[in-house]
């Protein structure tokens, strides 16, 4: 008798599936950010939190104030060459499975500014998985970046990132 | 260490004294409220010496999100350089705007016409209401009144949807332009304006019924952050942080901008100088921004939305197939944007969190010169420290938050 | 509305600044530096680099700027930070900008850049420094991965 034969024996109680969709669904399903509101973009993600587009909805619930409780930065807002250290170190303290939003122009590619005080690009000091474009950029864009990226931890399944 | 005792009080009736014995050494530890931190209201760096709770000394750290928009303005061209006055300090984009419009205007010699003075001031008391409301929200939040946030948002979501139904932009507006604004309100903004003016009072009401008999909001802010009005004058503090401490200095009231001077309102001012009356300014503020907002709307007068000159906004497009100077003066702005004569001007108009000057220096060019941005939260983060010298490092989350700094606004 | 304005030699600013105190000058606005290098006007001003103060009477409401020329091979003022106490920061972030020495300045050290920052941002002959944009009709200019076959 195959796994399979016993499950239909029992009905509709038991659910067969591989252990990567189980922990990919899991883990794309609560996806906690960790706070990084940098600038103007901060402002639109504290309304995609706000009761207007609520993000809690895709299991964002909780935003973290530290990193080491988080899987997901933000970035949020543009980043200075003073900053830029910084957002490193809160990137290498967040633990494993980890992902990266680039957030609005800004973060994406510096945006208007292209000049000696911005990094052109937060994706020169960490590694970006969704890039959110717009200055900023609306509720709506963030939470589809969001669901992207839902889509890319649901196809990771268990395999490490190297 | 001597003996020492402290006095502090913790609210209407509550008394907390604290001694300490004889030979206790104290150690000041050097604590740093970092950069990435959920308080702070953006990227502000506290390096805080603490002897036991009570704070010894602050040390502000800023430039975490210097972006160079001063050099930045100078590489684009007069009306270009409008956009980058938005993400200055991002909770009040159209005020921003004025202010440079306005310094603009006056480099060259005109002024903008009566629509368009009055669209200005409804912007900007909008964006008043926004930038207090999210204050609010965040202040709530930092001390553990979470259901205020939710509360909040739901009126600036209001504000921003009025925003993109007049500009298309929910925050960058870039409405505000030197010569008039950017576009006329269509009905349906003015629908929503009226109702947003009929329903905000009863807001208010809300969030004061929410916080401001509440015994844990006043214990958190009573007695706290205590600012006199002399420290306030000596260390240049504008907006609720000088009305909060008695003195009733409001730029719109002082040197009246943009038509401020024919509307029939009120200065918030509370005498105790301490967090509480400063929410309780900024609550006041929201209402008289109401009333304001009921006037402008009644008095809007009919006519263009823009200065006719030429030689500063484009002509309509109708012109273009008749008229050769109308062609000449297109290309000429579109490909080099006009030149203010050469002058210094220093406009300074009242912000959300105090005075927002701008400084611009023409050198006769089509780009300026030099354009220096007098921002208030600059000059009022100054103030944190005499404010904080004594107290508990739990009051200086209540302190940070009173003082409302953006720091796109102290750093540029 | 004009902006009224005096321009004092730069040993006479603390003199003139305790003097403008004492008439009632008591609100500091701001305190900027120009940078003239290579202007355009007819009639250039005598120095380079221009202090601007901006004071105001909070009696009558009356501003009144106050105007330093400083040298480029000299760059040096001395500091008002204990007669205005908000000019504390605004030196520090001149001497960061456009490297004005200030005099008497208990800390001055950047306060807008890093540390270790060399050169100073707003001076004109710094450039505005970013990337060159990469424009999609020079893609054979920069595109690195060989063209699909």
């Amino acid at each position: 008798m195959g796994i399979e034969q016993l499950a239909e024996a029992l009905g509709d109680n038991v659910l067969t599936t591989t252990l990567g969709k189980v922990v990919g669904w899991g883990r794309a399903n609560s996806v906690w950010p960790a706070q990084f509101g940098l600038a103007c973009c901060a402002i639109e993600m504290m309304h995609a939190a706000g009761p207007g587009f609520d993000l809690a909805r895709f299991g964002s619930e909780a935003f973290r104030a530290s990193p080491r409780q988080a899987d997901l930065m933000i970035v949020a807002g543009r980043v200075s060459q003073k900053m830029a250290p910084v957002l490193r170190l809160i990137y290498d303290q967040m633990p494993e499975p980890k992902w990266v939003i680039s957030m609005g122009a800004c973060a994406s590619s510096a945006g208007v500014f292209n000049n000696y005080a911005i990094l052109q690009g937060v994706d020169k000091i960490v590694p970006v998985d969704v890039y959110v474009p717009g200055c900023p950029p609306r509720p709506e864009d963030l939470i589809n970046g969001l669901m992207i990226l839902q889509e890319k931890i649901k196809a990771q399944g268990i395999k490490p990132r190297l | 260490m001597a003996e020492g005792k402290l006095t502090q009080t913790g609210g209407p009736g509550i008394t907390v004294t604290r001694s300490r014995e004889e030979g206790l050494e104290g150690e000041i530890l050097t604590v740093n409220f970092g950069p990435q931190h959920p308080s702070t209201h953006g990227v502000l760096r506290l390096v805080v010496d603490l002897d036991g709770e009570m704070v010894q000394g602050v040390r502000p750290v800023i430039g975490y999100l210097h972006t160079g928009i001063e050099k930045q303005m100078e590489a684009l061209r007069w009306q270009q350089a409008v956009v980058l006055t938005d993400r200055h300090d991002y909770l009040q984009p159209p005020i921003n705007n004025l202010a440079y419009a306005l310094a603009v205007e006056r480099l060259m010699g005109v002024e903008a016409p009566l629509r368009a003075q009055g669209l200005r001031v409804i912007m900007s008391e909008l964006t008043r209401i926004a930038s207090h409301l999210l204050w609010l929200a965040t202040s709530g939040l930092e001390l553990g009144a979470m259901g205020i946030y939710f509360y909040c948002f739901r009126e600036r979501e209001k504000v921003l949807a009025m925003n993109e139904e007049i500009s298309g932009f929910r925050m960058h507006t870039s409405y505000i332009r030197p010569g008039g604004v950017s576009g006329d309100a269509t009905e349906r903004f003015l629908e929503m304006l009226d109702a947003f003016i009929e329903e905000m009072p009863g807001n208010i009401d809300e969030y004061e019924a929410l916080l401001t008999d509440n015994p844990i909001w006043r214990a958190r802010t009573r007695g706290v952050g205590v600012l006199s009005a002399d420290d306030a004058i000596a260390l240049g503090a504008t907006g609720p942080m000088i009305r909060g401490s008695g003195l009733p200095w409001d730029l719109r009231k002082r040197r009246p901008y943009s038509g401020y001077e024919q509307y029939d309102w009120e200065v918030a001012v509370e005498t105790a100088g301490d967090c509480y009356a400063r929410y309780l300014v900024r609550v006041k503020e929201m209402r008289e921004s109401v009333k304001i907002l009921r006037q402008a709307l009644d008095r809007l007068p009919d006519g263009p939305i823009n200065v006719d000159e030429r030689k500063m906004l484009p002509p309509p497009r109708e012109e273009l197939e008749t008229s050769m100077e109308a062609v000449i003066h297109h290309f000429k702005l579109f490909t080099e944007g006009y030149s203010p004569p050469p002058g210094d001007v220093y406009v300074g108009v009242e912000g959300a969190r105090g005075e927002h000057g701008v400084y611009a220096v023409s050198d006769g060019t089509h780009k300026p010169r030099r354009v220096k941005f007098r921002s208030a939260s600059f000059v009022n983060i100054q103030s944190v420290e005499p404010m904080s010298l004594g107290s508990m490092i739990a009051d200086m989350i209540a302190i940070i938050g009173t003082v409302d700094t953006v720091l796109g606004d102290v750093d540029r | 509305m004009g902006d009224e304005w005096i321009a004092v030699p730069r040993e006479a600013i603390r003199e003139t600044m305790t003097d403008l105190k004492d008439q009632g000058y008591a609100s500091y606005v701001f305190m900027t530096c120009v940078d003239h290098l290579a202007t355009p006007l007819v009639e250039p001003p005598p120095e380079r680099f221009e202090l601007v103060y901006q004071l105001r009477n909070m009696e009558t409401g009356h501003e009144l700027r106050v105007r330093v020329y400083l040298p480029e091979s000299d760059p040096r003022a001395p500091s008002v930070h204990d007669i205005y106490r908000p000019a504390n920061w605004d030196e520090r972030e001149t001497y960061d900008m456009f490297g004005i020495l200030f005099e008497g300045h208990p800390r001055l050290t950047r306060i807008l850049m890093p540390e270790d920052w060399l050169g100073h941002p707003l001076r004109r002959d710094f450039p505005v420094g970013g990337e060159p944009v990469e424009f999609s009709e020079d893609y054979e200019a920069w595109q690195t991965a060989p063209p699909e076959a």
